[in-house]
């Protein structure tokens, strides 16, 4: 039987802001624009759908004047991410008439 | 980038590359291990030369090291603000220094006042003894501090999986063992080596990596 796969995750936005998150302990937004090459716009709308879902925690504040927003993982988005890679890799698996 | 649905095998390969890059992105600059490898090594050096040659600065070489943390904070600020991720590394490796530093000094201390308590001990002992004692407190000193120069280094090569600080480290620790039993020009010598291995080579490596990450960093976004 497949384990079903998160809708929050897998979208590809979000499964890369996600995949750049669980490697660090924080970052910046623009690091997460800069590394998925998103429109500001696009990547603010799937880091609300993450806080949203638990998945991330935003962290507005000010650094020389200008607004810095801090991205974070939560545990909860951890579980959800180990648990979406263990169902991906069960599809993988051969044999399992994956695609 | 945009929203679109992923294919099993899309879906692993975003993974992979996005934690690739996420790592990728939180090269230091060597600048500041280079630094302090070059600091310590020349105040080791200049000791040996004032040793051997028989001259004295009309300062001590050491204060080199004071001065050297003006840089080194000036270092730490651009970084800091030039970074766009903290890594879960920079948890332990900011303390693990800052904590280093401070034992470094104490350690400078607590060995000054014992030279001034040996001192005048060691004075009385040649004048009643017509030699010199056989013990020298002074050949244990810089096999204190090599051992000292070790833990900090193994410990960010081995929480970084950085080889060469973790060779550097065993390096600062087996020269400590060396000069236990080598006079205090040899102890110069490898304080050195160990400072040029655990600290400037790394840091040349470090830096090199850091600008192939930064003239790459436009060309692997996707």
């Amino acid at each position: 039987m497949f384990k079903e796969l998160d809708p929050i995750l897998h979208s590809q936005l979000r499964l890369a802001v996600i995949s750049l998150l669980i490697s660090v302990k924080e970052a910046e937004f623009t690091f997460l624009k800069e590394k998925t090459g998103a429109t500001a716009g696009n990547i603010s709308v799937q880091l609300g759908k993450l806080k949203e879902a638990g998945y991330i925690d935003i962290n507005k504040q000010f650094k020389d004047n200008y607004p810095l927003t801090l991205c974070k993982i939560t545990k909860k988005g951890i579980d959800a991410f180990e648990q979406y890679v263990n169902a991906l890799q069960s599809y993988m698996k051969p044999g399992d008439g994956t695609e | 980038m945009d929203n679109k649905e992923l294919s099993h095998q899309e879906s692993l390969a975003l993974i992979n590359t996005m934690i690739h890059k996420a790592k990728d992105s939180y090269h230091s600059t060597g600048v500041g291990a280079m630094m302090w490898g070059i600091v310590v090594a020349v105040c080791a050096l200049v000791k040996l030369a004032e040793i051997h040659f028989w001259f004295r600065l009309p300062f001590d070489i050491n204060l080199l090291s004071l001065f050297a943390l003006i840089p080194q904070v000036i270092l730490s600020i651009k970084e800091k603000k030039k970074r766009k991720v903290t890594s879960y590394n920079d948890d332990f490796i900011r303390p693990i220094w800052l904590g280093f530093a401070i034992t470094l000094f104490l350690l400078i201390f607590i060995i000054n006042m014992m030279f001034d308590g040996y001192g005048p001990v060691y004075r009385e002992y040649i004048q009643l003894a017509g030699h010199k004692p056989t013990f020298q407190f002074q050949e244990f000193v810089l096999p204190l501090f090599l051992m000292l120069y070790g833990l900090p280094t193994f410990i960010t090569g081995v929480g970084c999986r950085f080889k060469p600080m973790l060779f550097g480290g065993i390096i600062c620790w087996l020269s400590s063992i060396v000069a236990v039993y080598t006079e205090v020009r040899i102890d110069f010598l490898l304080t050195a080596f160990s400072a040029l291995i655990a600290w400037f080579v790394p840091g040349l490596l470090m830096e090199k990596e850091y600008r192939r990450y930064k003239r790459n960093e436009g060309v692997l976004n996707v």
